[in-house]
């Protein structure tokens, strides 16, 4: 696997984390454990897709960086091969 | 508002096409328990719910759904790929062929197109979160029989993910009304409606 795909599978490791801690925090807001547990995925993710970002380009659009093109628009989209982009 | 996040929220990579099975897993993304339908029952079942709790969970669980549309459309994306008409013929998929090429369109596996009759909006938390809970079930049970069906590891790797979700969903909704009713009369969960008769709501 290439280093692209290896850094967003960790942003999608980390954001699937934070989608199920955030589901069960939905109906136990006080639970403190899974608080802390969402508070220490949430660093994680947030330096992955840092990283990410910066390496690879947006992942959404307001991840612009500058520059004189918009690059938001470059493939593969998430539905394709890399072979079709 | 949404935002969109340029990543499926699990990889769907699919190194071999086969229109046949397509046309089969096309019904998790318009069919009666796919995931328009759970993603559209959610979102809007949420608006007249008087409790926080539950408006996030509806809130948070249908907008995982548009997710999961995605995932679907693209295993049916990436399942279509260069086919020859030949192909097309032999698997059967020139019915779908006819009226969408390879274009993604919502419908069933039985070829009806998608319909709002598909889910329910009842403006009664019991009997929606009730929906709800047996839409988990028949999702997952629809992911069962695509696993029946499917032999394909690239295939069967997605899949077998989006029906965990179902489970884990189906856990959360259980929880949301449990939530509900610990606001209600534990006498009579059914003496009146929450989402109507808000002066007579606890709490």
């Amino acid at each position: 696997m290439d280093d692209r795909k290896v850094l967003l599978n960790r942003v999608r490791i980390c954001d699937f984390v934070l989608q199920e801690i955030a589901l069960f925090l939905d109906n136990n807001p006080q639970n403190k454990e899974a608080l802390e547990c969402y508070q220490k995925y949430l660093d994680m993710q947030r330096e992955a897709r840092e990283m990410y970002v910066k390496r690879y380009g947006p992942l959404t659009h307001t991840d612009f960086a500058g520059g004189n093109r918009w690059n938001w628009i470059d493939g593969p989209w998430p539905w394709e091969l890399d072979e079709e982009a | 508002m949404w935002t969109y996040d340029k990543k499926l929220q699990y990889p769907v990579k699919i190194s071999r096409p086969n229109p046949a099975m397509a046309k089969v897993i096309i019904t998790q993304f318009g069919g009666p328990d796919g995931e328009l339908a759970a993603s559209q029952r959610y979102l809007a079942q949420r608006y007249s719910v008087p409790y926080d709790e539950v408006k996030a969970t509806l809130t948070d669980i249908g907008t995982e759904e548009l997710a999961h549309i995605e995932m679907i459309c693209a295993i049916v994306h990436q399942l279509t790929r260069n086919m020859t008409i030949d192909e097309i013929k032999k698997t059967g998929f020139d019915t779908y062929f006819v009226d969408h090429t390879t274009g993604l369109y919502p419908i069933a596996a039985s070829g009806i197109p998608f319909s709002a009759m598909y889910f329910q909006s009842k403006g009664d938390l019991i009997t929606d979160l009730t929906e709800d809970l047996a839409a988990e079930q028949k999702a997952r049970t629809t992911y069962d029989n695509i696993l029946r069906l499917v032999d394909d590891p690239d295939v069967r790797d997605p899949i077998k993910f989006l029906r965990e979700r179902e489970i884990v969903h189906f856990q959360r909704f259980g929880e949301a009304l449990r939530t509900t009713q610990d606001h209600l009369d534990s006498k009579n969960f059914y003496a009146f409606n929450p989402e109507f008769d808000k002066r007579r709501r606890r709490r």
